[in-house]
C-alpha cells in the first residue's frame, strides 16, 4: 500500500524532530536547546515542503486530503472535528506560552565580548590589540626554560583555579557545581582555541566586573585576579592552558 | 510575441522609410565627442578657476581640522529623527542605484548574446530589462536628491566637512550624472532605431559607455563613504592634505568596490526576477506566460551566478576590515553585530533554499526532467543540513534547565559548529549542491550521444565527491585540529576546491553533451506558480538582506563620523540593537517595494492602450 | 487583482519573518552608548566659564597652589595688576614680553626667565626658578589651558581679561588623567623620577631646593620605608612638625608606577 504523500511529509518532519530529540538528548547526553531545535524544524519543514511541492502533479497528491477534508460533502463529520481540534490546539498553546512559570527568563551572556582596545591593568594603561605574552618567544627560543615558566603557571593554576576550572581543566572543578554560569571549559574548542592572549590576560585580570556591558549580565563569578597574582604568574598561567590543552593562541600573523 | 512581432514591423517601417539614419548616427556620433570634449572643456575650466582660488587663498586658506561637535551642532528639524531619515532614504536611494546600475551589465551581456545568436528573444528580454529600469532611474536620481537634502538638513557640519575633501569629485560626480542620464535616454529610447548591423554596433558601443559611466559613478560613491570608514589623505586631525586620489583610494575603497559590484548584478537580477515572476501570474495567455517564465528563469540565472563567488567577496571585505583595525573587525565579527551574522545566515539560506526551490520547479518544463529528479531529496537533505550547521549560533540561547543539564554555556556536540571553519565548510557544499541542482536542469532535457557517456559521468561523481572530501577535510582538519591560524587560512583552498569543481565539471559536462539532442522541446511557461512565489522570496530577502549589511557596514563606524576622526556627538550616534535595525530595514523595504510595484505598474501601463468609443472627433 | 494582493501579501509576511526573527528569534544586546566625550568643548564656552575652567587648572591639575598661596613660597599673584609692569621695567630683565599677557605666559612656559627677587633656588642667586615649566613634564598644560590659567589670573587680579578663547586649538582634557594616552613608560633612574614628579619643587633632597615639605637629605637615618610609603601614597596620614596639611599632592598613588616607587623607595631610605 502506497503511505499518502501528506503522511510521508508528517512522518519526515516528526521523524527529524524526534531524531534530534533521540540523538541529543539520550544518544549523546547533551541536550539539543529549544531555541535553536525550533529554528532547525522551521529550515527542516521549509526543505520537505520545498522537496513535496516542486512538481504540480506531486504537490496536487499531497494537497487532496486536506482539500477533500475542506470540500467533500462526505467528510463532514472529520471537518468538524479537525476545525474543532485546531482552534483549541492553537489556544492551548498560546494558554501554556503565556501561563506564568517558576522557570528563570532565559538570561544571555556574551561569553566572548569584543573586548575594548585598552584596558587599566596593574594601574596602567594597557593596549589590548598589541598586548603580547612576554614568556611567548621563550617557547623557541629556550624550550626548557619555557618548559619551567609552564610548570609555574601550572603551579599557579593548581593554587587558585582549579578549584572551579577542574584539575583536568575542563570546568568541572570541585566549586564548579555550585556556580551558574558554570566555569569555562578550556579543553573545549570555542574557548581559548579561539582568542588572543591578550584577551585571556584581559579576562583573567579584570574578572567578571570588568565585563563590557554587552557581556551583561555580570554574573560571572570570575575574580579580578590582578588583586591576587602578579602579572608575570598570570602570564605563566595563560602558557599553562594553553600548553595542558594543547590549543594554540589564535594569532593574526603566521 | 505578437506584440513584439508588432514593434518590429513597426521598426522595419520605419527603418525603411529613413535612409538617413546611418548619417544621423554619425552625427550623433560626433555630437557626443564635441559633448565629451565640451565637457573636458567644463572640467579644465573649472579647474582653472579652482587652482587660481587655490593660488589667491594658498597662504590664508589651508585645509581646517575636523569640527569637533556638539549635541546642538545638530539641528531638529520639526522633532524629526534626523538619523531615521537619512538611513532610511540613503537606504532606499542605495536599493534603486544598486539596481539601476546592475540591469545595464546584464543587458549589455545579453543584448550581445542576441547579436551573436542572432535569436531575437535576447534582444526583447534586454528591451524589456532596460524598460523596467528607466522608471527606477528617475526615482533613484530622486532619492539621491532627497538624501542630499537631508544631509545637509540634518548633518550640516559633517557635510561640509566632506565637501572640502570630495569637492572635486562632487564636481565630476554631478558631470559624469549627466553624462549617464543622457547615453541612457539614447541607449533606451533609440533601442528600436538603432537595429541591425552597424547601427546595433553603436547601440551596444552606447550600452558599455553607460556601465562605464554608471560603473565610475558608484566607484565615486563608495569613495565617500569609505572615506568615513578608513579616511586616508588627512592627518590625525582631519587637516586634508589635498590629494584627492588618496582619499579617494582609501584602503576599503576597492573590497567595498568589487563586493557592491557583483551584490549589484545578484541584486539587479533578483529584482527583474520578481517583476517576469509578477508579469508571469498576471499574464494573460499562454504566450506572454512562456515568454515571462523565460525572462524568470534568465533572470534567477544571472542572481544565482553572482550570489555564487558573493560570500568570497564578502570574506575579502571582512578580512581587509580586519587588516584594517582589528577593533572594528571584532566589533564587525564578535560582540553586539555576530548575532547579526545569524540573521544574515538565515536570510543567505533563504536565498539558496528559494532559488534551489526555482530550479527544481524549473525542470517540469523538461519531459526528460524525470530521469533527475530522484535526486532532488538528496540535494535538498544535503541543502538543508549544511544550513542548518551554517546559522548554528555560536553562543546558544539556553534556558536555565538546560544550561543545566549541559553544565554551562558550552555545547559539546553544537558548540564546534558554531565557529567559522564549519560555516566555511557549509557554505562551500551549499554552493557545490546549488551548482549541482542547476547541473542537473541544465542536463534534464538532454540526451548525451557520446560513446563514453558513462565513464564521464563517473568523472563527474569522482569529481564532485573528491572536491566535497577535500573541502570536509580542510574543514574538519584545519578547523578543529590545528593551529588558529590556519582557520583562516583553510577557507581559501576550500573556496578554490569549490571553484575547481564547479569549472571543471562544467567543461566536464559541454564535452558530454556535445551533439547531444533534446528529449523534446521546452514547455516554456510549464512551471507551478509556487516557483513565481520563490522569485519573489528571492527579491524580498535580497533587498532585506541589503539593508540589513548596509546597516552593519555603517554601523561598525559605531560613534564615529569619520573614524577617529570626526566623532558623532548627535543624540542618535548610539548603536541600536539589532531588533531596532532591523525594523528600521523593514520599514525601508516595505517602502522600496511598494516603489518597485509601482515602477512594474508603470511599465505596464506605458504599454496599455485605451480606446475611448467617440470621445474624439472623428 | 487577486495576483496582486497575494503577491504584496506575501512580500509583507516574508518581511514580517525577517523582523520577527530579528525581533524575538535572537537575544537583543543592548550595546554600550557612545563614550562620554570627557573633552571640554571650547567652541561653545562663555568667558566666564573659560575663567572657571582656569581656576580649576590652577587648583587642581596645574598645583600651582601649593606655592602661590599665602604662606608666601612664591610670589603672590593676587597683585600682578601692578607687579607685572614693574617687573618688565625692572633692569634685571631680559625677557621678551611687552604686556602683562605676555609676562604671564612666560612665566609659565620658562619661569627662570625672571626670577622675582628672593624667590629664586637657593645658591643660584635669584637666576633660576624652582617653579616647573607648566606646560611639560607633571603638569603638561596645553596652549588653551595656560591661556585659561592666565584668564583667571587675570579675572583674579581684577584685570581686563585680555585672552581670547582659542577656538582652532585641540579640546582640553579636564580630567587629570587623559584616558586615552598612551601609557608612559616607566623611568629607571631616580634622577627622572625626582625630576618628573617634581619633588624639588618643595623638598631638599641633594642640593638645596623647596623648602615647602621636609628636608630629605638625611630622610633614611629617621624613617624606614614603611613610613616613607605612606607618606608617599598617603601625605596627610602623618604630618612632620612644622609643615602644612594638604600641601604635599595625595594623587602620587595614582601617577607613579610601582617599580618608579620602588626605586624612589629605595633611593630614600639610603639617604642616611
Amino acid at each position: 500500500m502506497k503511505i499518502p504523500r501528506l503522511l510521508q511529509a508528517v512522518v519526515v518532519i516528526a521523524g527529524v524532530y524526534f531524531g534530534f530529540l533521540i540523538v541529543f538528548d539520550y544518544l549523546l547526553g547533551a541536550v539539543i536547546p529549544k531555541s535553536l531545535l525550533t529554528m532547525y524544524m522551521f529550515f527542516v519543514a521549509a526543505g520537505v515542503f520545498m522537496v513535496f511541492t516542486y512538481d504540480e502533479e506531486k504537490t496536487r497528491e499531497l494537497v487532496a486530503p486536506v482539500k477533500a477534508l475542506v470540500e467533500d460533502p462526505a467528510k463532514r463529520g472529520a471537518r468538524n472535528l479537525v476545525f474543532t481540534l485546531i482552534p483549541l490546539l492553537i489556544g492551548y498553546s498560546v494558554y501554556s506560552q503565556l501561563q506564568p512559570g517558576f522557570e528563570a527568563p532565559v538570561e544571555l551572556r556574551t561569553i566572548h565580548p569584543a573586548p575594548p582596545s585598552t584596558a587599566k591593568i596593574y594601574g596602567k594603561r594597557v593596549n589590548l590589540l598589541s598586548l603580547e605574552n612576554p614568556f611567548r618567544k621563550v617557547e623557541k627560543e629556550d624550550p626548557e626554560k619555557f618548559a619551567a615558566l609552564v610548570s609555574d603557571g601550572a603551579a599557579v593554576y593548581i593554587k587558585n583555579c582549579q578549584y572551579c576550572h577542574g584539575d583536568k581543566l575542563d570546568g568541572k572543578g570541585p566549586y564548579a557545581e555550585g556556580l551558574n554560569p558554570t566555569p569555562l571549559n578550556f579543553q573545549d574548542i570555542g574557548t581559548i582555541a579561539q582568542l588572543q592572549e591578550s584577551y585571556l590576560f584581559w579576562r583573567i585580570t579584570t574578572g567578571g566586573p570588568g565585563l563590557p556591558k554587552e557581556a551583561a549580565p555580570w554574573i560571572s563569578s570570575m575574580p579580578v585576579w590582578q588583586n591576587f597574582l602578579s602579572e608575570e604568574e598570570i602570564w605563566k598561567v595563560i602558557l599553562f592552558l594553553y600548553d595542558y590543552t594543547g590549543h594554540r593562541p589564535r594569532s593574526w600573523e603566521h | 510575441m505578437i506584440i513584439i512581432d508588432k514593434i518590429a514591423g513597426i521598426y522595419s517601417l520605419k527603418s525603411n522609410r529613413n535612409k538617413l539614419v546611418p548619417w544621423v548616427v554619425i552625427v550623433l556620433l560626433a555630437l557626443v565627442l564635441l559633448a565629451n570634449d565640451a565637457h573636458q572643456n567644463t572640467i579644465e575650466a573649472a579647474q582653472q578657476v579652482a587652482e587660481a582660488i587655490e593660488d589667491q587663498a594658498a597662504a590664508a586658506r589651508t585645509h581646517v581640522p575636523a569640527p569637533k561637535l556638539t549635541a546642538a551642532d545638530y539641528p531638529t528639524v520639526a522633532g524629526v529623527n534626523g538619523r531615521l531619515v537619512v538611513w532610511v532614504v540613503a537606504q532606499l536611494h542605495l536599493w534603486f542605484a544598486a539596481f539601476v546600475l546592475a540591469v545595464p551589465i546584464f543587458v549589455f551581456i545579453i543584448e550581445a548574446i542576441g547579436m551573436r545568436t542572432r535569436d531575437k528573444r535576447y534582444d526583447d528580454m534586454a528591451y524589456e530589462f532596460i524598460k523596467v529600469s528607466i522608471t527606477a532611474y528617475s526615482l533613484t536620481a530622486i532619492l539621491g536628491g532627497l538624501l542630499l537634502f537631508s544631509l545637509i538638513l540634518f548633518y550640516p557640519h559633517l557635510f561640509t566637512y566632506l565637501s572640502t575633501i570630495f569637492s572635486e569629485t562632487m564636481l565630476y560626480y554631478a558631470l559624469l550624472f549627466f553624462a549617464e542620464s543622457a547615453v541612457l535616454y539614447l541607449y533606451y529610447y533609440g533601442w528600436n532605431w538603432l537595429q541591425g548591423g552597424f547601427r546595433k554596433w553603436v547601440h551596444l558601443t552606447l550600452g558599455l559607455m553607460l556601465n562605464a559611466v554608471g560603473t565610475t559613478l558608484m566607484l565615486l560613491a563608495n569613495a565617500w563613504l569609505t572615506f568615513m570608514m578608513s579616511p586616508a589623505g588627512v592627518d590625525p586631525a582631519g587637516v586634508f592634505s589635498g590629494d584627492s586620489w588618496a582619499a579617494i583610494h582609501n584602503f576599503l575603497w576597492n573590497p567595498i568596490n568589487i563586493h557592491r559590484f557583483v551584490a549589484n548584478i545578484a541584486y539587479g537580477g533578483s529584482i527583474v526576477g520578481a517583476y517576469a515572476a509578477f508579469k508571469f501570474l498576471t499574464a494573460r495567455n499562454q504566450q506572454e506566460k512562456a515568454h515571462y517564465d523565460w525572462m524568470g528563469y534568465n533572470a534567477n540565472f544571472i542572481a544565482i551566478c553572482a550570489l555564487l563567488p558573493l560570500p568570497f567577496a564578502g570574506y575579502y571585505l571582512a578580512a581587509e576590515i580586519y587588516a584594517y583595525s582589528q577593533q572594528m573587525g571584532i566589533t564587525l565579527m564578535g560582540g553586539i553585530f555576530a548575532w547579526l551574522f545569524i540573521i544574515q545566515a538565515v536570510l543567505i539560506g533563504t536565498l539558496f533554499l528559494s532559488a534551489n526551490y526555482y530550479l527544481w520547479c524549473g525542470m517540469g518544463r523538461s519531459d526528460g526532467a524525470k530521469r533527475y529528479t530522484k535526486y532532488i531529496k538528496y540535494i535538498a537533505i544535503v541543502l538543508v543540513g549544511s544550513f542548518l550547521v551554517w546559522f548554528t549560533p555560536h553562543t546558544l540561547v539556553l534556558t536555565n534547565s538546560e544550561l543545566k543539564s549541559l553544565g554551562g554555556p558550552h555545547h559539546s556536540i553544537l558548540g564546534p559548529l558554531g565557529i567559522m571553519p564549519a560555516k566555511n565548510t557549509a557554505v562551500n557544499i551549499m554552493i557545490i549542491f546549488t551548482f549541482l541542482s542547476f547541473l542537473f536542469y541544465r542536463r534534464s532535457n538532454k540526451i548525451a550521444t557520446v560513446s563514453w557517456e558513462k565513464t564521464g559521468n563517473i568523472c563527474q561523481v569522482a569529481l564532485f565527491s573528491s572536491g566535497i572530501a577535500n573541502i570536509l577535510f580542510l574543514g574538519i582538519y584545519h578547523g578543529y585540529f590545528t593551529n588558529t591560524v590556519y582557520k583562516v587560512a583553510a577557507s581559501i583552498p576550500q573556496v578554490v576546491t569549490t571553484l575547481v569543481v564547479i569549472v571543471g565539471s562544467l567543461v566536464l559536462d559541454s564535452f558530454i553533451y556535445r551533439k547531444s539532442r533534446d528529449v523534446g522541446p521546452l514547455h516554456w511557461g510549464r512551471i507551478p506558480e509556487r516557483a513565481q512565489y520563490a522569485l519573489f522570496l528571492l527579491a524580498v530577502a535580497f533587498t532585506w538582506l541589503m539593508g540589513l549589511m548596509g546597516y552593519i557596514r555603517s554601523g561598525i563606524r559605531q560613534h564615529w563620523h569619520v573614524v577617529d576622526i570626526m566623532r558623532d556627538a548627535s543624540a542618535q550616534a548610539f548603536t541600536p540593537t539589532l531588533g531596532y535595525a532591523a525594523n528600521v530595514v523593514s520599514v525601508a523595504a516595505l517602502l522600496f517595494l511598494a516603489m518597485v510595484i509601482f515602477v512594474f505598474w508603470i511599465a505596464q501601463v506605458s504599454s496599455s492602450k485605451t480606446l475611448p468609443a467617440g470621445y474624439w472627433k472623428e | 487583482m487577486r495576483k496582486f494582493v497575494t503577491v504584496i501579501a506575501f512580500m509583507v509576511v516574508a518581511i514580517g519573518l525577517f523582523a520577527g526573527y530579528s525581533n524575538f528569534g535572537i537575544p537583543q544586546i543592548e550595546p554600550a552608548p557612545p563614550p562620554i566625550e570627557e573633552k571640554i568643548d571650547l567652541g561653545s564656552m562663555t568667558m566666564d566659564q573659560y575663567v572657571a575652567l582656569g581656576e580649576r587648572l590652577f587648583n587642581g591639575k596645574g598645583t600651582c597652589k601649593l606655592c602661590h598661596n599665602s604662606l608666601g613660597r612664591a610670589p603672590a599673584l593676587d597683585a600682578i595688576s601692578t607687579n607685572a609692569q614693574e617687573r618688565l621695567d625692572d633692569p634685571r630683565y631680559e625677557g621678551e614680553a611687552t604686556n602683562t599677557e605676555e609676562y604671564l605666559i612666560e612665566s609659565l612656559v620658562s619661569p627662570s626667565a625672571f626670577v622675582v627677587a628672593g624667590f629664586g633656588k637657593k645658591g643660584t642667586n635669584d637666576t633660576e626658578s624652582p617653579m616647573p615649566d607648566a606646560s611639560s613634564g607633571s603638569i603638561s598644560f596645553s596652549q588653551a589651558e595656560l591661556t585659561a590659567v592666565i584668564a583667571y589670573l587675570q579675572d583674579n587680579a581684577g584685570l581686563e581679561i585680555t585672552v581670547e578663547i582659542p577656538s582652532d586649538l585641540e579640546p582640553v582634557i579636564e580630567d587629570d588623567e587623559d584616558e586615552d594616552a598612551e601609557p608612559r613608560e616607566a623611568f629607571t633612574e631616580i634622577r627622572d623620577i625626582v625630576e618628573n614628579f617634581d619633588c624639588e619643587a618643595c623638598h631638599t633632597i641633594t642640593e638645596e631646593a623647596g623648602d615647602a615639605g621636609p628636608k630629605l637629605s638625611t630622610i633614611g637615618a629617621k624613617r624606614d620605608r614603611d613610613y616613607l610609603r605612606r607618606a608617599l601614597l598617603n601625605p596627610n596620614a602623618d604630618i612632620a612638625e612644622g609643615f602644612e596639611e594638604d600641601l604635599m599632592p595625595d594623587d602620587l598613588g595614582q601617577q607613579i608606577y610601582a617599580s618608579e616607587l620602588e626605586i624612589l623607595l629605595d633611593y630614600l631610605t639610603a639617604l642616611k
